[in-house]
């Protein structure tokens, strides 16, 4: 016996292109939706990474636009302004503060980079401090320096696949003519660290002639309250504070605007889709109101011919959800390089992210949305009159 | 086999949306401007990617690496590098290209560039990057005017494993004794690029032919 699926499959291949075209608009609605969604989580995922990347909670630094100062951490840079290192001390001496890193950035200019020149930067760490608060770090090759005035370097992956250093090999701190040897090189984890070249910092103060440092990193202990140090943390002279929790929450408004229009384009892409599927199968129910009518002379039901309609709804809604997440898993490579080029500030990492539940949840809504859609013509097609309906065709 | 199609599928799409890392290409820092000033007479360029590995994978790196008379080594000189060659057009006729290679110095990686007219001589000499503090003799324009009128022929000779050549390359000297290594390391570099250049374009156009 014939099944109600069957049927219901058998209308919509009666109008192929009408059935094709309703089906592609849900796909596209769909492959949006889903690509928007997986954008929201992986965005945030991404720059959660980058955040518990640095191995810190909080930042102090000489006084400044703490903007400028969060991006500066995040893409690197220079022109920092400078705090006397005795600062670690009074921060270390804080209850709630468990670990202290001083890092001091500097910046050398190059004249033979490109045409006109450009900036070599480099991390001064203390090897006893940063290694601690970074553990995840894994070296690809060697290790952490031996000391802090070692005239040694490590290197972030990318920093080291640009300069082609191995261990062993001899690097030179432009400006400064200063040659330092690779000890280590990282392995790539996708994020800032991985262009970064790292150096002990006293042979970074020496290297800039300097006893200054820029950045302090503050590891929180996991019971304190992280806004009551923060406040603590601004009594101290000439110094801001950063904690990347606000970091995080000033990105993620910046980006709400463009988060809430693209929304607002994916909601308006699935009620234009949706549109379509009611015009799809009321055209389709009005066209076969003669035959509604004799299947109701026949036995049938209202609720079997609402049923029927509803399940012509349900496979459309399903097959272009179905394929339009499948797109969206295929391109979303492309999605992440197209929204890098728009967003201001990418982090590192997948910024779409799609998964199973993602992909289940996208399509119980169009499924669910479809289904929405398809009640009235259901209902229309259910209230046919068979009489009426055989007559007024005849 | 349906079944067998949809785990294919499944495995091709995850695979394709998984985030990958490429090793690091050669490209210009400011393509407009390095063109014209490379290519004086050139109104405009197109990029396009190439890789040994696409081209013909390990036997075609093997080759690349018999005509150099040395092996790709480091962690960074692998089949898989990306290399970047600009078309060049004057009007709707193209005529010549640029290209440019890594190549790992004494005090960090070199990028050697070479612009060249269609038969592969070469029109122009850049080093784009180069760390050392002896770098500006070597980037000098006197140095790289040396290389104008040669080709890959001069340099069949020139073994970068001993640094010497013979016929035109053989007259080509370091500009000091400090840039010594450097110096070498640039001439590999040169060669490699003029190789990769003939495998990559060259050998293909005569194959057309």
């Amino acid at each position: 016996m014939i099944s109600r699926f069957q049927i219901a499959l058998k209308n919509l291949l009666r109008k192929k292109s009408r059935t094709l075209l309703t089906m592609v608009g849900i796909t596209l609605s769909s492959w949006v939706l889903v690509s928007l969604l997986g954008f929201n989580r992986g965005y945030e995922n991404a720059l959660n990474h980058d955040i518990e990347n640095m191995g810190y909670q909080l930042m102090v630094m000489a006084k400044g636009c703490p903007y400028e100062a969060a991006t500066m951490m995040l893409q690197g840079g220079k022109g920092l302004r400078y705090m006397p290192q005795s600062m670690v001390d009074n921060i270390t001496k804080e209850p709630g503060v468990d670990k202290v890193t001083p890092i001091l950035m500097q910046a050398f200019f190059d004249p033979n980079k490109g045409e006109s020149g450009g900036i070599a930067g480099y991390f001064g760490v203390e090897s006893s401090s940063f290694p601690t608060m970074k553990p995840f770090l894994r070296f690809r090759q060697g290790g952490w320096f031996k000391s802090d005035n070692a005239a040694e370097a490590v290197m972030g992956f990318e920093a080291a696949e640009l300069e082609q250093r191995e261990v062993g090999d001899m690097t030179l701190v432009p400006e400064k003519n200063v040659q330092l040897k690779v000890v280590g090189i990282l392995e790539r984890t996708g994020s800032q660290d991985d262009g970064t070249t790292f150096v002990p910092l006293r042979t970074l103060q020496k290297i800039a002639e300097t006893d200054l440092i820029t950045t302090i990193g503050i590891k929180v202990r996991k019971d304190a309250d992280v806004a009551k140090l923060e406040s603590r943390l601004y009594q101290l002279p000439d110094v801001q504070v950063v904690s990347f929790s606000q970091v995080k929450q000033t990105i993620m408004k910046l980006i709400s605007t463009a988060r809430v229009m693209v929304m607002s384009i994916a909601i308006i892409a699935i009620l234009i889709a949706m549109v379509g599927v009611i015009n799809t199968v009321l055209m389709s129910v009005l066209e076969r109101r003669q035959e509604i009518g004799i299947l109701k002379t026949m036995g049938a039901m209202p609720s079997d011919i609402f049923r029927l309609v509803w399940t012509e709804t349900l496979i459309l809604c399903g097959i272009g959800g179905l394929a339009g997440i499948a797109v969206a898993f295929a391109s979303a490579r492309a999605t992440d390089i197209l929204v890098r080029r728009v967003l201001p500030y990418s982090p590192s990492g997948g910024l779409v992210t799609i998964d199973a539940g993602l992909a289940a949840i996208s399509l119980c809504v169009i499924v669910g949305v479809g289904l929405l859609s398809g009640l009235y013509p259901a209902w229309q097609a259910g209230r046919v009159r068979p009489l009426e309906s055989i007559r007024g065709e005849g | 086999m349906t079944r067998f199609r949809i785990a294919l599928l499944t495995a091709l799409l995850l695979v394709l949306s998984a985030p990958s890392f490429a090793a690091v290409g050669c490209d210009l820092n400011d393509p407009d401007r390095d063109v014209a000033r490379l290519f004086p007479d050139s109104t405009g360029y197109k990029t396009t990617y190439v890789s040994i590995d696409k081209r013909g994978g390990e036997p075609l790196l093997r080759k690349v690496e018999k005509r150099l008379g040395d092996r790709f080594h480091g962690i960074y000189e692998t089949v898989d590098v990306p290399y970047t060659i600009y078309d060049i057009f004057k009007g709707k006729k193209k005529v010549g290209y640029i290209h440019g290679v890594n190549q790992k110095g004494q005090f960090g990686g070199i990028q050697v560039f070479v612009a060249l007219d269609l038969d592969g001589k070469i029109k122009a000499f850049y080093i784009q990057k180069m760390t050392s503090q002896w770098a500006g003799k070597l980037r000098d324009p006197k140095f790289g005017k040396q290389f104008v009128g040669l080709s890959l022929a001069d340099f069949e000779s020139y073994d970068p494993q001993s640094g010497k050549g013979s016929g035109k390359t053989a007259g080509i000297t370091s500009p000091s004794p400090e840039t010594e290594a450097d110096f070498h390391a640039a001439l590999r570099a040169l060669k490699k690029n003029l190789i990769l250049m003939d495998e990559f374009v060259f050998s293909a156009e005569n194959a057309k032919k």
